[in-house]
């Protein structure tokens, strides 16, 4: 949208690896805009090119990685040309912060829980010696480690699971980033630590005043978090709205398939409606929609040509042919109508 | 002129906008990847300058070493060789038209001594090699596997690795007389524990793997297992094992021929070249007959090692693009 | 989901205790006396957070797991302890697996064919090359797959493809009840309605049993018809499904079920998680024991909460 007042604004990125000898495009060339102090959930599948997109933001793609073309602006700065270590010194950990899925993998297993969240204060925010000790367990304190003077001494391998995450919560938020962007946080947890590390985020982001960024598949985090929703496949963003007119109104064939595929949804005794088929193959050039071939009601169009991005409201945008206004209406699949008719009741 | 184009394309536009045929097959085929485990192996493995420099230079060496008793001239290496003129054996000659690396000091042709003497040490160190190799991956995947013998072989396994190697060697070479089979023997009953502690590791680690209990809950036999699903994944380190322990088998053999518990002297080898070497080196005119079995020792020496790292490297998945 | 024939009993759990060994020579009681019984036809889930001894138990009934106490009867036979061969093989035959992560539970380095047949090699050796092959094909057309696939590597293939690799391993066998230890967790989101539908299709179409072990409670309630709650290798409630969802009674069940996140974001944003505080049972003067509170409806619990649970639903 080109707002001046959005924190993030990334057009047209496209990423590329190296494997093998072959070029895999695994961004095809995405468009995103984050608005200052709100929540963006980035919804896909594996394979969809989600914690690709995110790394680049941070400048974490692998060494076979490169952004060929697109841009990526963070308070109006470029970000998709940095190249070295010392280019993104600044913005990594420090004004972009992230949280990745595994806790254990995040932490280093030999140093001591307080002395790894003073590093980062000792990095980013020049603190040392008594105020980075002290700084660090106020951040566990924060993020609700109890008795945090004596956990500061202790090693990840001593933390369960919830807690571990806590820590690297800890540490990701220490330096009060502008952005923070969580990668699948609670998907490696059970679901009675999954609310409250959710919640956490949630204070941390109201005390901190930060953008978050959620990546994940599952879409009841998403119903919790996120103001706004991206839906991704195969490398581009396919529909974007926020929450209430992606869960109640989606419009791009594939949110249909997510959403009516989750067994929440589901009637028992009736079978799950399910996308057959595996995502696209992206080391080969993509002709027209990546989604045509797993969908029953593809147009011929959707072979032939790329769909462009529609507008259904000014926040609400799908990449489908079937926006256009010469395709044929189409009715979204029972659950999501259904979805749409308990909410609609509730509202009135 | 526009207005039909313009129609021309809304019309075709209007027929694409039509319901296309749904193949659910087609959906099925769209994930497939061509990462093939060996192909990608031997890509990287080729691609180091080195490996192919050594892989060339070893294969030449191994062609030539069993190919030389068959190319025409070549004389005998046991035979001393006279000089009919004068009646006197050849002795020292240095390297020249006439005795391509010389002679030694009873008139032996030092040129096919030596590809002879090379040719009985790889053949120690290949059979040694497949020996341990066997033995080891036997021993290794019962202890391992079987988790009621684990205890047992456990300690089997740190009493023999107490024993120093030199001494075994030294006793065995000792009690039976000294032969080519003497050699094997003692040098397999040796070798064959780092093999074997190895893959009880490996083995330990891959055991309780998701695929091994599917295959335990399919009724297959812990043998089956051990052969399909676990060793294959072994492979590529019981292969650089093995490339290491050649140039080790003939490390020992030129130390157990220098302290006199070697092949007999009737039998050429490389440790007995080199200790005939060894003897006279101080002259410096017959230094050639230490030089040339020395450089040959070394050549297969280095390259197996090279080799063998560079399978290893290239054989781990990690390592691949 | 399924019609329960003439309440068979296929499998059962007699106080069943699985204890592990660990370093230091303590020992860790994974599951402490569990108890429930299988009926042809159903699908039995089990649900429970990470550690709680789930997969332990789903383990032991393939025999893959000792146990250390109690015991399971395959239609009134003990299959725990040691067993005769005979038994052993109607227990490969009859009782199979599908596991959790499709990309650990298949040999990466063995073909499709030879992953799916692997069974067969061990209990059907009279079948000859030809009328293996034929089977194969008909297994993965079973479950969506495409013969042509035999021939090809696992890691050619997708985590749902994989999947399915691994149910046509099991369902080649002909089982009668097929232990899932979590088969859709770690599959993406979209694949698990593949996966589930074809779990149906195929119990209906072959009369299997299932039981069906996650940590989801909102997939449980989609395709179970009985769900048993595991917490910390104490089974605390067993009931019918949807009686489960209307009438929770132990305080781990209530905790867990207002845990589950929901797709819709009124109804997300407005709920509110309960968290389980062991502490508030008080077991000072009688310890709980496993009782039926309503017909069919267990929990574990001792007199005081019983009588509680009967005031507020009574």
């Amino acid at each position: 949208m080109g707002n001046e007042t959005n924190i993030l604004e990334v057009r047209d990125l496209v990423i590329r690896f190296s494997l093998r000898g072959r070029n895999l495009t695994a961004i095809r060339g995405a468009s995103l805009s984050l608005a200052e102090g709100e929540t963006l959930a980035i919804v896909g599948e594996s394979g969809s090119g989600k914690s690709v997109l995110v790394k680049s933001f941070i400048g974490m793609l692998d060494q076979n990685g490169r952004v060929d073309a697109g841009s990526i602006l963070f308070e109006g700065a470029e970000l998709a040309g940095r190249k070295t270590e010392e280019d993104w010194l600044p913005i990594r950990g420090r004004k972009i912060s992230m949280v990745f899925q595994d806790p254990m993998t995040s932490l280093n297993p030999l140093l001591k829980v307080g002395r790894q969240i003073e590093e980062v204060l000792e990095l980013h925010r020049g603190l040392s010696g008594k105020a980075a000790s002290l700084a660090a367990v106020e951040m566990l304190d924060r993020v609700g480690i109890i008795d945090p003077q004596r956990r500061a001494g202790q090693y990840p391998h001593e933390f369960s699971g919830g807690m571990r995450q806590r820590v690297v919560i800890a540490m990701a938020v220490a330096c009060q980033p502008r952005i923070l962007i969580c990668d699948e946080p609670t998907t490696a947890l059970d679901v009675t630590i999954q609310a409250q590390i959710l919640g956490l985020i949630k204070a941390l982001q109201r005390d901190f005043a930060f953008t978050t960024i959620y990546i994940t598949h599952d879409l009841g985090v998403v119903a919790n978090v996120a103001d706004r929703v991206a839906v991704m496949y195969a490398g581009k963003i396919v529909e974007t709205g926020t929450a209430e007119e992606v869960f109640y109104d989606p419009r791009h064939p594939y949110t249909w398939a997510l959403l009516s595929s989750l067994p929440q949804l589901g009637v028992k005794g009736h079978p799950l409606y399910s996308i057959s088929g595996t995502p696209p193959n992206l080391f080969r050039e993509i002709k027209g929609d990546a989604f045509a071939p797993r969908n029953p009601k593809a147009l011929k169009i959707d072979f032939e040509r790329e769909p462009p991005m529609f507008e259904v409201s000014p926040t609400h945008r799908a990449a489908t042919w079937l926006l256009d206004p010469r395709a044929p209406r189409l009715q979204p699949p029972e659950a999501i109508r259904a979805l749409r008719a308990k909410y609609l009741e509730a509202e009135a | 002129m526009k207005a039909p184009d313009q129609a021309a394309t809304l019309a075709a536009d209007a027929a694409l906008f039509e319901f296309a045929d749904y193949d659910a097959g087609e959906g099925e085929r769209g994930g497939y990847s061509n990462y093939s485990y060996w192909k990608s192996t031997t890509k990287m493995f080729l691609a180091k300058k080195t490996s192919l420099f050594f892989l060339v230079l070893l294969g030449a060496l191994l062609f030539f070493t069993f190919v030389q008793p068959f190319v025409p001239g070549q004389r005998s290496p046991t035979t001393i060789f006279q000089d009919p003129a004068t009646g006197m054996q050849f002795r020292n000659v240095t390297p020249g038209a006439q005795f391509w690396f010389g002679t030694n000091s009873i008139g032996q042709d030092l040129w096919s001594r030596i590809w002879s003497g090379t040719r009985t040490s790889l053949l120690i160190g290949l059979t040694v090699g497949l020996a341990e190799m066997l033995i080891g991956i036997a021993f290794g995947a019962v202890w391992g596997y079987v988790r009621r013998l684990d205890r047992v072989m456990t300690e089997i396994y740190n009493v023999l690795d107490n024993i120093p190697t030199t001494v075994l060697l030294m006793l065995l070479a000792y009690i039976m007389r000294p032969s080519f089979k003497t050699m094997v023997f003692a040098m397999c009953a040796v070798g064959w524990l780092g093999l074997a502690r190895f893959v009880r590791n490996q083995i330990v680690i891959i055991r309780d793997r998701e695929y091994n209990l599917a295959s335990r809950c399919l009724g297959t036999p812990a043998r089956r297992i051990v052969l399909r699903n676990i060793l294959p994944y072994l492979v590529s380190v019981i292969m650089l094992q093995t490339a290491l322990s050649i140039p080790g088998t003939i490390g020992w053999e030129v130390f157990l021929t220098y302290i006199g518990l070697g092949l007999p002297v009737q039998i050429p080898s490389l440790g007995n070249l080199v200790n005939e070497g060894r003897m006279i080196m101080m002259s410096p005119e017959l230094r050639y007959q230490l030089i040339f079995p020395t450089v040959i020792t070394s050549l297969i020496t280095i390259s197996f090692y090279v080799l063998g790292n560079s399978f290893s490297d290239a054989s781990d998945p990690r390592n691949h693009v | 989901m399924s019609a329960v024939a003439a309440e068979e009993i296929l499998l059962e759990l007699r106080d069943l205790s699985i204890d592990f060994k660990l370093k230091g020579g303590e020992t860790l009681r994974a599951v402490k006396g569990a108890s429930f019984a299988i009926k042809k036809g159903e699908t039995f889930g089990l649900v429970g957070e990470s550690g709680s001894g789930k997969t332990t138990i789903g383990r032991a009934i393939v025999r893959i797991n000792e146990a250390s106490g109690g015991e399971i009867l395959w239609k009134g036979r003990r299959i725990t302890g040691r067993i005769d061969r005979e038994l052993d093989l109607e227990v490969v035959r009859k009782i199979q697996m599908i596991f959790q992560d499709p990309m650990a539970s298949l040999n990466e380095r063995a073909k499709v064919d030879y992953i799916v047949a692997e069974g067969l090699y061990n209990v059907r050796r009279d079948l000859g090359e030809a009328e293996r092959q034929a089977l194969v094909e008909k297994a993965l057309l079973e479950v969506g797959l495409l013969p042509e696939f035999a021939s090809r590597f696992p890691h050619e293939f997708s985590g749902g493809q994989r999947q399915r690799i691994g149910i046509a391993r099991a369902l080649i066998m002909e089982p009668e009840l097929v232990v899932c230890d979590e088969p859709i967790s770690a599959l993406d989101v979209s694949i698990r309605a593949q996966v589930l539908n074809l779990l149906s299709t195929l119990q209906r179409d072959k009369g299997l049993t299932y039981l069906f072990i996650a940590h989801d409670l909102s997939v449980v309630r989609f395709i179970t018809d009985r769900i048993a709650v595991i917490c910390k290798g104490d089974i605390v409630e067993l009931a019918e499904t949807e009686e489960l969802f209307a009438r929770p009674l132990h305080a781990y069940t209530r905790s867990l079920l207002s845990a589950i996140p929901v797709p819709d974001p009124r109804v997300e944003r407005a709920r509110v998680p309960i968290a389980y505080d062991p502490s508030l049972h008080d077991y000072s003067r009688q310890g709980p024991i496993w009782r039926e509170v309503f017909p069919g409806h267990y929990v574990l619990a001792n007199e005081a909460e019983a009588a509680g649970f009967g005031r507020e639903f009574g």
